[in-house]
């Protein structure tokens, strides 16, 4: 491989990586805190796409615009969907739980199929990043770079919100002990709704900056929720920077792989969840469970 | 009392009423409905349904009328094959219709054969289905990949490729089209060299890892079976690197459709050259043009989209079989769709009595800019059918 190949592939993985870790990390936040695993995550991602769409191209609205819409409409639902229904959940088992979130994507999904119907849509580049800047040696398209800056933008602010805000201290005294919690005078069930939101409305936020990049068909959430899972499984469970190499773990691999070994591509997101899980069972920055 | 007569005359008349007509004939199809396919699965049914809707407004089939029974194929074999068991055994339908993806087809295909009813196969294009699994009750009325390989590899001539990348999605139909195409580059393009042979998979939106190696083989044309959002996909993520700029992409899986194009607009490339069943601005048969008119009327929108067609002639056939054979007996209607010709929105089409292959062809053609349109448009677009 030459190195401008190998240059190109680097930003595409990276680029990847930052796209599926805008997505990971809202699914993480939400297991970490409220210990739900929320299949309907992807459909969630399918959402923002959509609604980009409807109001950067139907609209005719600036691409941010759309993807601040899709943020605060996918923070919207999530709210409504935590107080009417998910938190009456909290104290039954888990499976009672899955069943919900996976009955929330088959809701979903038709409600996309009424809205939008099954047509395939595209997002235009936001002007300024259609093209590629050239590097001398290679020319990296600037919606990658643009990507690549605005993932670890996101983790920063996602670092300094959790550990560094008074807020963030009741969020992650939620996931240690909730009942001492709500003793000391904390409103833990709003705590719980404002977490659920905000992971929602990080999956919104990566649909819609997925959203140039790729066609918008119903079914894109299919593969997503487990590109997800994989990438918060390999980090950590509930651990924020955990997610973050995950998700570089998973672009480059998912880059390279595909490149060196094409015969493996399907298999190679598995692969590398397997390899690390071998390992590291409790993922590479997360802790054992001690019981 | 007054009670007790009036409910006996109400089920008199009711007797009555069903004595004097007959059971409906029915038919039943399987389009993916939800998920990915639906993009293709719905508006081939709403063409299957104004085909229906048009014969029962004149009396249905053998004076009888028609019941259409749609279900969702959810473009999976193992779930086709249960639900047009269910179609046959429970709903007990005459003929079946429909399936989208080539893996869908051979599984329904396979269910017709054991359950001996007839299904045509309207959209599926893997030519196992008319080959090697070929069996008494499967017909199909849309192109095959032999026929699409063929055209592209003539395309690849008439384009005077030298050095070619080839793209296909890692499965049937790309499986099946590559092999189309081998067999007949050498009779059109005999120096052209396939430098780079590629698969992505079914159902890829990142095509990143690619991109990038086609661009340094040095190739002078890619030919490509990238269908839908796997090509306004592949354009998405090529064209910011000036990928089409010299590379002239010679593609099957109907990217000349207006659905890609309407969509795409000022994001579609340059150099493409590439397929569709039919165009709503572009006519080679007469009929063409009410057939237009109406799903224009019943989709609500002036720009409809091509699988419509595919629906709509795989219920005319079935019909013109009917009729021809005087019942619905699968064996009779069978024998009846041997050699059957019909008139259709895109000419007379033939099934071969032997292969059991309608002879459609596709518009085939360049997508170029227009002054006047926020969209491109195939132009010229050449119909070219089988011989």
């Amino acid at each position: 491989m030459t190195l401008t190949m190998f240059t190109l592939n680097a930003f595409y993985g990276l680029a990847l990586a930052m796209n599926m870790f805008i997505i990971a990390s809202g699914l993480n936040l939400i297991f970490g805190v409220l210990r739900v695993i929320n299949f309907a995550h992807g459909m969630f991602y399918m959402f923002g796409a959509y609604i980009t769409f409807t109001v950067a191209k139907s609209w005719g609205a600036p691409f941010f615009v759309g993807v601040l819409a899709a943020a605060v409409a996918l923070g919207l639902i999530a709210f409504a969907i935590e107080r009417l229904l998910l938190r009456h959940l909290y104290d039954k088992e888990h499976l009672m739980q899955l069943l919900f979130t996976f009955a929330l994507v088959l809701l979903m999904s038709d409600a996309a199929k009424m809205i939008w119907g099954t047509d395939q849509y595209s997002v235009g580049y936001p002007p300024g990043l259609g093209g590629a800047i050239s590097l001398g040696f290679v020319a990296i398209p600037q919606y990658q770079l643009f990507l690549c800056a605005v993932g670890p933008l996101i983790a920063i602010a996602m670092w300094l919100l959790v550990d560094r805000t008074r807020w963030g201290r009741v969020v992650r005294a939620a996931t240690q002990d909730r009942e001492m919690l709500a003793a000391l005078g904390v409103n833990v069930p709003m705590v719980y709704a404002a977490v659920f939101t905000i992971g929602s409305a990080l999956a919104g936020v990566g649909g819609a900056l997925a959203a140039p990049r790729i066609a918008l068909v119903p079914g894109m959430d299919a593969t997503i929720i487990n590109e997800c899972f994989i990438i918060v499984i390999i980090g950590g469970l509930g651990n924020l920077w955990g997610s973050f190499l995950g998700a570089l773990a998973f672009g480059l691999v998912v880059q390279f792989g595909t490149v060196l070994a094409p015969d493996w591509q399907d298999v190679l997101p598995y692969l590398l969840m397997l390899v690390v899980l071998l390992i590291r069972p409790w993922g590479l920055l997360g802790r054992p469970e001690t019981n | 009392m007054k009670c007790t007569a009036m409910l006996a005359a109400v089920g008199v008349l009711a007797a009555g009423a069903a004595a004097a007509q007959q059971p409906p004939i029915k038919i039943g199809v399987l389009y993916p409905l939800t998920g990915g396919g639906a993009v293709y699965g719905v508006p081939a049914l709403a063409g299957h349904q104004l085909a229906i809707e048009e014969l029962n407004a004149k009396g249905g089939i053998l004076g009888r009328k028609i019941e259409s029974i749609e279900r969702d194929d959810k473009l999976n074999p193992a779930a086709a094959s249960s639900t047009m068991k269910e179609l046959i055994t429970k709903d007990k339908v005459d003929i079946v219709l429909g399936g989208l993806a080539s893996s869908v087809g051979l599984a329904m295909s396979e269910v017709s054969k054991q359950e001996k009813v007839v299904y045509i196969s309207t959209i599926p294009k893997s030519i196992q289905i008319t080959t090697d699994k070929l069996h008494k009750y499967v017909f199909r009325t849309s192109a095959n990949t032999d026929q699409e390989g063929d055209t592209m590899a003539m395309l690849a001539g008439k384009n005077k490729l030298s050095k070619i990348c080839h793209l296909q999605l890692d499965y049937a139909y790309g499986n099946d089209l590559e092999v189309g195409i081998l067999k007949a580059l050498p009779k059109y393009a005999p120096d052209a060299k396939i430098v780079l042979t590629l698969k992505p998979k079914l159902g890829a939106t990142d095509f990143n890892p690619f991109i990038p190696q086609v661009m340094a083989a040095g190739c002078d044309g890619v030919l490509s079976g990238l269908w839908g959002p796997h090509f306004v996909s592949w354009v998405k993520q090529a064209a910011p690197l000036g990928f089409f700029n010299k590379i002239k992409w010679i593609s099957g899986g109907e990217v000349g459709s207006h659905e890609i194009a309407g969509e795409l607009k000022g994001e579609y490339p340059d150099n493409v050259i590439s397929n569709t069943y039919e165009l709503w601005y572009h006519a080679n048969d007469p009929s063409h043009k009410e057939f237009q008119a109406k799903l224009a009327k019943k989709l609500n929108t002036q720009e409809t989209p091509q699988w419509a067609a595919l629906g709509y002639i795989g219920v005319m056939y079935a019909a013109a079989a009917m009729e021809k054979a005087k019942s619905t007996e699968a064996d009779k209607v069978a024998e009846a769709l041997e050699g059957l010709s019909i008139g259709t929105p895109v000419g007379k089409l033939t099934i071969d009595a032997k292969t059991h292959q309608a002879n459609i062809g596709q518009f085939w053609g360049p997508m170029v800019k227009k002054s006047d349109r926020a969209y491109r448009m195939m132009e010229p677009a050449e119909y070219i059918q089988p011989k």
